[in-house]
């Protein structure tokens, strides 16, 4: 009891006192957890862009504080955590979150205290329409399932394809996206079948999508179960059957499984096609973190940016960033930056190009057929 | 398109995953039904030295360079040595306490391992590359037509029932597994025949331990996927394989380990994905309500 | 003194601190104010949902590792209510309690002559598979999309929304399940629940009826896990599969097998302590640390088994009570 009492009086004493020379810019997401990789991104050009802004004198002369909070994409940590950043009175905009059931937990948190937030990574559908307060920089799933779904038909000609899907929202919703195009566009649907994120035997299920005889195995799922399901594919002998994702797969984890190769998967961001501005951003994420950006973390970099942006038009006031983030709503007023130009609608959310990417000879390159 | 032989072939292979499956779960099972059998404790820790032995064997392999096979043993051993380190300092100064105590007991155990692995390794899921592995394991032994089978399959299958005949043995021709038998009956009489107690204990837990490390080191071999959380599903349903074929006794434990695998694997694949592990929660409460004693265990006898 | 006290002269010491807590919202706390209301309003709920999981444990003796899935079927019953019919919390309330009831009961039912272990496991099992339809049967419950959008409760018109007017709601819940715990504590049913925690042979030969009232603590420990999940779904505004795992059951657990089993007092105590000490380790520890804090619980668990099994305020049986007051009154 005396343990709380103390407690309660530090923080009474710690939240009482303002610093008015800098501005603290949240990025909540999984930082541990299975999707810690993908967190790892979003963490690090985060951490990025806020140095680089400081050492270029901060937002208007205030510094930035890249402030880390880890929810684990799990929905009452991230309630949690929203409800801490929406009463600390330092924060003007959050950057987060991840996983969708994350940010549809805090969404009434933040639209309760007026908080806007952008998230680089969230694609489920409903999020733009709940809140006046959120936008995100990422295309949503239903486009990314649309766009994978014209690209297999055109540029690949599969016509027999059977889908393993994760039972979460992201992969449902991506997979329901793919099967409305591809039953429009005449390709045939031969099965769906389900794992969660704890499994880790793979056989039944593809047992039963070899002896259907695909040209090809959608899995709108995360890297970690792809590169499982690939390998013990291969094991149960599936040859010539071509495996394809979305950005889930979009890990550096599958380049190590030689059993990936060929595979090709969506992203928003692509190095080759990101013009100039990606350049100098690759070329600085790589030589402070020792590796290649992915696109969680170039959105994350863009969002950062964006929310810096913001602050610096209009100062660290909730409300008026937020209508500063509506005002971005074409595409001359957009945002250039190293995933594309940012826009939004008025929804909040954001149209942004795909692209395919494969794995050739382990590492990922352009897929030569791009859809136009 | 749906032929008789694609069919069959189906239905062969996905009994060659099945049966897989289930000597993992088998191996696993021993080593509850093996404890439960001698102090009527379900050691809700053991999907966690499973979830060592993967672990170990992983940082033996990686981070230290050891070849594989000797990996296999010292994981073994380790797991021995903790099964009985566990049983001393959590479960055995509970021994008189009311059966609740214990229960809680295990289940914060359980937790207290699981979330000091997660520190020590991270949550990402680990695996093996290629390199380190005798490149043996991934070639296909047999395949007809569309069924396949590899060495590795063989390989885990062979050791599961190498391990069952062995204890086997063990329990029915040797003092100690005679002591073993005896405890398990009744505990109090046993000491009064002299048998020291709690070193029967202690030694089933070391065999219980070892075989469960061992089902770990098989696993995160055959997947390729070793990481925190495996302990806690596998757990439970090699719990349920215990209790299906019949808790305390061993080959109910190897019977039970193949039927579930085989259910689970034929649940998946002709049933529903989504509910594959529900198949392993329906079987044991449809085992506990109806036929406790399970398929070939002993009498449960109530003090009623 | 000491915490035996505590649990002696809970009246002053209650209303004490529930003085304290329907101040707090007015108190000088500055920008962390809601911050501290939300972890209060956890605790808070937990203390609701810990008196409820007492029952099984702590005045039966039974292990009851399946309260996740009451919690969670209250959670959804309320969400898919306040979403398809828009019904107000006041009518959710009892119906979400209800179904608790229903599934207790049907839980229950089967389960009553299964020794302690089996019981757990049977349990166990239950809610699992309750998640697991929850996560899956999209048509009822849209699975892992989740139920956002729900409504939050409102008084006369004006709908909830800031955190302290969920603080105070959550009070009055506590109120009424405290209330009707203490009464059953001490009615004939709570006497009958504590013989069969004692020793159920004994309890069945002095004429207890062993299954009705197994059953009933079910049905009642059911009706009050679903009646927070009731709340949780109003409050969230949002709920998902996710946020019902088999770590909630435990947690649960774990507040009173800390705080003291069969205690009322040591149960909202164990909440007390345990649910705000999340959130300062979360301020505390660094980054890497983060899972201590669930390995916290496993090893409050052990060694509260170990050198206090009891917990912090221990259960008082009727006899033990009416000798230490008896000695009381004669000043010994």
């Amino acid at each position: 009891m005396k343990r709380f009492g103390c407690f309660l009086l530090a923080w009474a004493l710690l939240t009482g006192v303002a610093w008015a020379d800098s501005v603290k810019i949240p990025v909540a997401a999984a930082f541990t957890g299975q999707l810690a990789s993908f967190g790892e991104g979003i963490k690090n050009a985060a951490i990025l862009k806020g140095e680089e802004i400081n050492a270029t004198g901060g937002i208007n002369g205030m510094k930035v504080e890249i402030v880390l909070e880890d929810e684990l994409c799990d929905p009452k940590e991230a309630a949690t955590v929203a409800t801490k950043l929406a009463n600390d009175p330092k924060v003007p905009i959050v950057v987060g979150h991840l996983c969708s059931s994350a940010t549809l937990a805090a969404l009434p948190v933040y639209r309760e205290a007026k908080l806007p937030a952008i998230s680089p990574a969230s694609t489920n559908v409903s999020i733009g329409k709940m809140s006046p307060f959120y936008f995100r920089n990422v295309y949503k799933d239903d486009f990314q399932g649309l766009f994978l779904a014209k690209y297999a038909n055109a540029a690949r000609g599969f016509r027999r394809v059977v889908i393993f899907y994760e039972v979460n929202d992201y992969s449902m919703g991506l997979m329901l996206a793919f099967m409305k195009e591809a039953e429009r566009l005449g390709i045939k649907i031969l099965g769906t079948e389900a794992y969660t994120s704890d499994t880790t035997d793979f056989k039944p299920q593809l047992t039963k999508f070899k002896m259907m005889k695909p040209d090809a195995v959608f899995i709108p799922g995360y890297a970690p179960q792809g590169t499982l399901i690939i390998s013990q594919a291969k094991s149960l002998g599936m040859k010539n059957v071509a495996f394809f994702g979305a950005d889930g797969l979009d890990d550096d984890l599958m380049l190590k499984n030689p059993d990936a190769e060929g595979l090709f998967v969506t992203t928003p961001f692509l190095p080759d096609k990101a013009g100039p501005q990606a350049a100098g951003f690759i070329k600085a994420y790589k030589e402070k973190y020792g590796k290649e950006p992915n696109w969680f973390a170039a959105n994350s970099y863009d969002g950062v940016g964006i929310a810096a942006q913001a602050i610096a038009a209009v100062g660290p006031d909730r409300i008026k960033i937020r209508d500063y983030l509506a005002s971005i709503n074409s595409k001359e007023k957009a945002y250039k930056g190293v995933a594309g130009n940012t826009y939004f609608d008025e929804n909040g959310d954001c149209l942004k190009d795909a692209f395919v990417k494969e794995i050739h000879n382990g590492k990922w390159v352009s897929a030569q057929k791009q859809l136009q | 398109m749906d032929s008789l032989l694609d069919q069959s072939s189906l239905f062969l292979q996905q009994l060659v995953n099945g049966v897989t499956l289930g000597g993992v779960y088998a191996l696993i099972a021993v080593g509850y039904t093996m404890v439960y059998g001698v102090i009527q404790l379900i050691n809700f820790a053991h999907g966690e030295i499973y979830m060592l032995g993967a672990f170990l064997a992983y940082t033996m392999v990686t981070v230290f360079g050891i070849p594989f096979f000797a990996a296999f043993i010292l994981t073994m051993l380790i797991c021995s040595c903790f099964g009985i380190v566990l049983d001393f300092i959590a479960y055995r100064p509970l021994r008189k306490a009311p059966r609740l105590a214990a229960l809680i007991t295990a289940i914060g155990m359980s937790i207290f391992l699981q979330n000091l692995a997660l520190m020590i390794w991270g949550s990402q899921i680990k695996s093996y590359p290629r390199e380190v592995l005798p490149p043996i394991l991934f070639k296909t032994a047999w395949s007809v037509g569309d069924v396949t089978l590899s060495w590795l399959q063989i390989f885990i299958l062979s050791i599961t029932v190498l391990c069952m005949a062995v204890l086997h043995l063990v329990i029915h021709r040797t003092k100690i597994g005679t002591a073993m038998r005896a405890v398990s009956q009744d505990k109090t009489t046993a000491a009064l025949m002299g048998i020291g107690v709690n070193r029967v204990i202690s030694f089933t837990f070391a065999v219980g331990s070892a075989m469960g490390g061992m089902a770990g080191i098989l696993v995160g071999l055959y997947y390729n996927a070793i990481f925190p959380t495996m302990g806690y599903i596998a757990g439970i349903k090699a719990f349920a394989a215990a209790v299906l074929g019949g808790i305390g006794s061993v080959p109910g434990a190897m019977l039970g380990g193949g039927v579930l695998g085989i259910a689970e694997v034929m649940g998946a694949g002709y049933i529903s994905s989504e509910y594959r592990d529900g198949i392993s929660y329906a079987v044991m409460i449809a085992v506990i309500l109806f036929k406790p004693s399970g398929l070939i265990g002993r009498q449960i006898r109530e003090k009623a | 003194m000491g915490f035996r006290q505590l649990g002696h002269n809970p009246r002053l010491l209650f209303f004490g601190l529930l003085l304290l807590a329907v101040l707090l919202p007015w108190l000088p706390l500055g920008s962390s104010t809601n911050y501290i209301l939300r972890i209060l309003t956890t605790a808070v709920l937990y203390m609701v949902l810990a008196l409820g999981l007492n029952i099984v444990p702590g005045f039966t003796g039974l292990l009851d590792l399946g309260y996740v899935g009451f919690y969670g079927i209250g959670a959804y019953t309320s969400g898919l209510l306040a979403i398809h019919y828009d019904l107000s919390l006041w009518v959710i309330l009892p119906l979400a309690a209800l179904n608790g009831a229903l599934w207790g009961t049907l839980l229950g039912a089967p389960t009553l002559r299964l020794t302690g272990d089996y019981f757990a496991i049977v349990t166990f099992g239950f809610s699992e598979l309750v998640v697991l339809v929850l996560r899956n049967e999209l048509w009822l419950t849209r699975g892992p999309m989740g139920l956002p959008g729900i409504s939050p409760p409102s008084i006369f018109g004006h709908p909830l929304a800031r955190d302290w007017e969920f603080f105070y709601l959550i009070l009055l819940l506590l109120i009424i399940v405290l209330l009707v715990v203490t009464r059953l504590q001490d009615s004939r049913i709570g006497r009958a629940w504590f013989a069969i925690r004692e020793d159920e042979i004994a309890a069945q030969c002095c004429g207890v009826n062993l299954i009705r009232y197994k059953v009933t603590a079910f049905a009642i420990s059911a009706s009050i896990g679903a009646m927070g999940g009731a709340f949780y779904a109003k409050w969230f505004k949002f709920i998902h599969p996710d946020m019902f795992k088999f770590w909630e059951s435990i947690l649960i657990l774990c507040l009173i097998v800390f705080g003291g089993m069969g205690s009322i007092a040591g149960t909202m105590l164990g909440a007390l302590i345990l649910i705000p000490l999340s959130e300062v380790l979360r301020a505390v520890l660094p980054q890497g640390l983060f899972s201590a804090r669930y390995l916290i619980y496993g090893l409050v668990l052990v060694l509260m088994m170990r050198w206090r099994p009891e917990g912090l305020i221990p259960f008082e049986g009727a006899q033990a009570r009416k000798a230490r007051l008896a000695r009381e009154r004669l000043n010994l």
